[in-house]
């Protein structure tokens, strides 16, 4: 038991010196920093997804959100990025609080089916509100090229890969301390069962309402990050539903839903594997590396579901026994 | 005037979308999933419509048959081999494996037909009809005509075959139907496959006015759960009901709402129906 802290620190203290171990802007280094955002954005959607069971199809919309937000601002008003992380999620914690008061008391695929049309008309806003947006042509971030750390832009990937790393070790700590929380203990409560939940004085409806506000608010940080990393995105990439949001459901639950590491298990697993189809098939067409992603998803979800730690486990405790 | 005609309007697109739908309320009242790949089945009947148009030279209308007959063939595999072994796992395990096939269907769509948008030419194509002071739009005409024809098969299947009873009663309690003698899975194969079949049909018939590409199912994904949803999840004339009421919201809207808001509208009746009524507009289960 003494061994993991230690574990964890030498791998932690492995993945701070990675970036040095590549050339600056290596395309390795890229998938590495996209790594890291993707096991943040996993990782906020955990806390809604494996907490409280709660599967939502939209969380695209917060991240979109968040980085309209800070990047329409900083086009117009010249506001600092880190000025805008706040901005972006206020914004989408706003959202995230508004959008959980119709949903509160849908289960399942009804939860499922409100968050995916919430995400589409969020999507659809975007493309049509041309005078905020930039409609689907999208927006950018100004290029400033000394401009470092007081705008959030680098010449570099190094500094940008720190930013991803400390956003998801940041809201990992978040996902660790609600679990162990009264927090926690109430959405475990709600997600075994709610009217029992109710009956020994959890006030459910707030329970789910503080989950999805942090959730959402999270999600925006990292949709500010994206921005800024990506310089440039349109409605249709940011608030993408297979790219985004299914993406992100998928990496939490291949990893394992509900776990500290799953977030991260499943980024390390889906990430590479779809660099490397993107590398191998999109040369051979549009649209072959999303039909292998649909495939993977289809065939995970057949083997098992539960994610690839229950898998591990399963075929662990198959040899041992 | 503008009114009444956009009325009208929306009566006739809402027939359409009442076909399209009672497909994916069959499958959640019968097989008990929420099919999130619904809108690419239509899609898929676009293009079995499209080149039944093009290589065959068959009328849209006609084609929407051989739609129905493809895609329930489809459905039928689809059911068999995947969504049987989910549907006793965690609703996550369903969520996912039908989002799985709806990023499928889409992607081999874009790699086996490209992304180009296209559309039939029928000679009734840009026709109207006057009726006193208000227009009527053949192709919309001829669609809703054909989704009416549609629905009272459907409603006759169901409510006055044996094979309805079968259904129903499988909906009703599985174990209660296996007990006196009906399979359910060969229920549940062929509920799927009508179901999709049905909104793959749809897809055909509104073909003439529509242009079809990979993406084209998507502008009526939440559309089609609108629909279900006002009218009962399950509720077969819920669908009907709810398919005329979204066709005339939609269309009235159109009428005083910049684009913006329209879409917003219908997902706060959506919202709205889902946190207040989830039960649907109508009153019993059917």
């Amino acid at each position: 038991m003494k061994r993991t802290p230690v574990l964890i620190l030498l791998t932690l203290a492995g993945v701070c010196v990675l970036p040095w171990c590549v050339s600056e802007n290596s395309y390795l280094l890229r998938v590495m920093t996209l790594l890291m955002l993707f096991a943040a954005m996993a990782q906020s959607w955990n806390i809604v997804g494996g907490l409280a069971n709660q599967i939502s199809l939209g969380h695209a919309a917060f991240l979109g959100l968040g980085a309209y937000a800070s990047t329409v601002l900083l086009n117009r008003v010249g506001l600092s990025p880190w000025l805008g992380l706040g901005v972006g999620m206020t914004v989408a914690a706003l959202a995230g609080a508004l959008l959980s008061l119709p949903t509160m008391r849908l289960k399942g695929h009804y939860f499922a089916l409100a968050t995916l049309a919430f995400g589409e008309v969020i999507r659809s806003l975007g493309n049509t509100w041309s005078s905020v947006t930039g409609g689907p042509a999208g927006i950018s971030v100004p290029l400033v090229p000394e401009g470092g750390w007081a705008l959030m832009q680098f010449g570099s990937t190094r500094p940008y890969f720190y930013i991803m790393l400390a956003a998801m070790l940041l809201i990992t700590a978040v996902f660790w301390k609600i679990s162990r929380s009264r927090l926690g203990y109430e959405l475990r409560a709600v997600k075994a069962n709610v009217a029992s939940a109710e009956v020994i004085g959890i006030d459910t409806a707030r329970t789910k309402m503080v989950a999805a506000t942090i959730s959402a608010a999270l999600m925006g940080g990292c949709g500010v990050l994206y921005a800024q990393f990506n310089f440039f995105f349109d409605p249709d990439s940011v608030f993408s539903l297979v790219n985004v949001s299914v993406r992100v459901a998928l990496i939490c639950i291949i990893g394992g839903i509900g776990t500290v590491a799953g977030p991260i298990v499943g980024a390390c697993f889906l990430l590479p594997l779809e660099e490397i189809l993107n590398a191998t098939l999109s040369s051979a067409g549009a649209g072959l590396s999303q039909l292998a992603f649909g495939l993977i998803l289809i065939l995970i979800i057949l083997i098992e579901p539960r994610g690839l730690q229950t898998l591990y486990r399963r075929m662990t405790v198959g040899r041992t026994s | 005037m503008a009114l009444l005609q956009a009325i009208l309007d929306g009566l006739m697109i809402g027939g359409v979308y009442a076909v399209i739908s009672i497909g994916l309320t069959l499958v959640f009242g019968v097989v008990s999933l929420v099919n999130f790949a619904q809108a690419q089945f239509l899609m898929v009947g676009m293009y079995v419509a499209y080149f039944a148009w093009r290589y065959l030279g068959l009328d849209p209308l006609a084609g929407s048959l051989l739609s129905f007959a493809v895609v329930f063939g489809m459905g039928y595999v689809i059911q068999q081999q995947l969504i049987r072994r989910v549907l006793k796992a965690p609703e996550v395990a369903q969520i996912f494996l039908t989002v799985g096939i709806l990023i499928v269907l889409e992607n081999l769509a874009l790699i086996g037909f490209g992304s180009e948008f296209r559309s039939v030419q029928v000679w009734y194509q840009n026709e109207s009809l006057a009726v006193g002071d208000l227009m009527i739009s053949v192709p919309y005409a001829i669609a809703f005509c054909a989704s009416v024809m549609a629905g009272l098969v459907i409603w006759w299947i169901l409510a006055k075959t044996w094979w309805g009873r079968t259904v129903r009663a499988t909906a009703q309690d599985p174990m209660a139907a296996q007990l006196i003698g009906i399979d359910p899975d060969r229920v549940y194969r062929l509920a799927f496959g009508l179901g999709v079949g049905l909104t793959a049909f749809g897809g055909a018939i509104i073909l003439p006015y529509l242009t079809v590409s990979p993406a084209a199912g998507e502008q009526f994904g939440v559309l089609m759960f609108t629909v279900v949803v006002l009218g009962g999840l399950g509720n077969v004339l819920g669908a009907v009901v709810g398919g005329l009421s979204v066709g005339i919201i939609q269309s009235v809207s159109g009428l005083y709402l910049p684009l913006q808001l329209q879409n917003l509208v219908l997902f706060v009746v959506f919202i709205l129906t889902l946190a207040m009524r989830p039960e649907g507009l109508l009153r019993q289960p059917s």
